[in-house]
């Protein structure tokens, strides 16, 4: 019974929208050009329970402070039905921006919908904060979001904290935007109505270009340690 | 015929003059990586007469060189920093390079 409890669970957290973020799993507060576009496409496999799944996350600027998130899982594997999740919009605004020469500290408002792709499956309202402190080479990140069930879909909430370091170039070339190596460590947090809160830690590097960001990394359940997910994501400007 | 060497000489000075072309830097602020800037050098370059935008992470600056001929709009150059998401400061006109 406890094991397909926590493989409910841990279906209903991978089918969980994490759409744009800068961090692996994190949100950000990081900008998107006026016009501009962010795609993502992520792999995710949870090695004990064998469940894969894809997620893809789109990313728009409508203006300097305002961009629409958008996020759609489908899970590969146990096959089945309800494979298509459900479909996450969210419209970020940038309520506080300071900017330094070498810093940027940043703090968004987050709110949208959770739209069901299923007619069986309800949606829901959701609403967050997500804050960014960068500072030369070192980054935080840290959301917090909340989706309240509508009609039957329970309540669900998460929370990351993302620390990024930049490992390579040690200082950038005087002109051009050349490529980087970033060290990821994140704690998070998923909670679910009726069942307990999932918290995981999560280790990774990414590689950063102007256009293409290549990142992978590794997902520990603090709650189960033997409960590990591998996680392979890419992004591009569009 | 010295007179009209010297005002061929002349005209072309003016000529040479008109149609060199400008070049700008723009202090930035809020800048991080390079995934991140990608945006804004796009929005630089899309602007009228723009024929090439740089950023630089290190110096905090953008770099823009207009077409021969073609005057900067600055409140354009600092709106395209601002719908890029980041913070524009002081712009400085580099003398063309000879």
């Amino acid at each position: 019974m406890r094991s397909s409890q926590t493989t409910v669970f841990l279906l209903s957290i991978l089918m969980m929208s994490i759409a744009h973020a800068m961090g692996l799993r994190s949100f950000v507060a990081l900008p998107v050009e006026k016009g501009g576009a962010v795609g993502r496409m992520q792999l995710e496999r949870n090695t004990d329970q064998d469940i894969e799944r894809s997620t893809v996350n789109l990313a728009y600027g409508m203006r300097a402070r305002h961009t629409l998130l958008f996020g759609l899982p489908y899970r590969l594997s146990p096959s089945g039905p309800d494979r298509l999740g459900d479909l996450s919009a969210l419209y970020r605004y940038i309520a506080w921006q300071v900017d330094g020469p070498a810093r940027t500290h940043r703090l968004g408002l987050l709110g949208g919908g959770i739209m069901p792709t299923e007619n069986s499956r309800d949606g829901a309202i959701q609403g967050g904060a997500v804050a960014t402190f960068y500072r030369q080479r070192y980054e935080w990140d840290l959301d917090l979001l909340y989706a309240a069930g509508l009609s039957d879909r329970p309540d669900a909430a998460r929370y990351d904290v993302s620390w990024q370091y930049r490992l390579t170039p040690a200082e950038y070339p005087d002109w051009g935007i050349g490529a980087e190596w970033d060290l990821v460590a994140e704690l998070g947090g998923r909670w679910r109505e009726n069942q307990s809160t999932v918290h995981q830690i999560t280790f990774g590097v990414q590689w950063i270009s102007q256009r293409w960001v290549l990142e992978g990394g590794v997902i520990w359940d603090l709650n189960d340690p033997h409960h590990t997910s591998l996680l392979l994501s890419t992004r591009l400007h569009l | 015929m010295k007179v009209l060497r010297w005002c061929l000489v002349i005209a072309s000075m003016v000529y040479q003059v008109a149609i060199s072309a400008e070049t700008l830097e723009v202090t930035i602020h809020g800048m991080t990586c390079a995934f991140c800037v990608d945006g804004l050098q796009r929005n630089l370059v899309k602007l009228p007469g723009v024929e090439r935008a740089d950023v630089s992470l290190k110096h905090k600056k953008a770099r823009i060189r207009m077409k021969p001929g073609v005057s900067p709009d600055i409140a354009d150059i600092k709106q395209a920093v601002i719908d890029a998401g980041f913070t524009p400061l002081g712009v400085t006109v580099i003398p063309d390079a000879q």
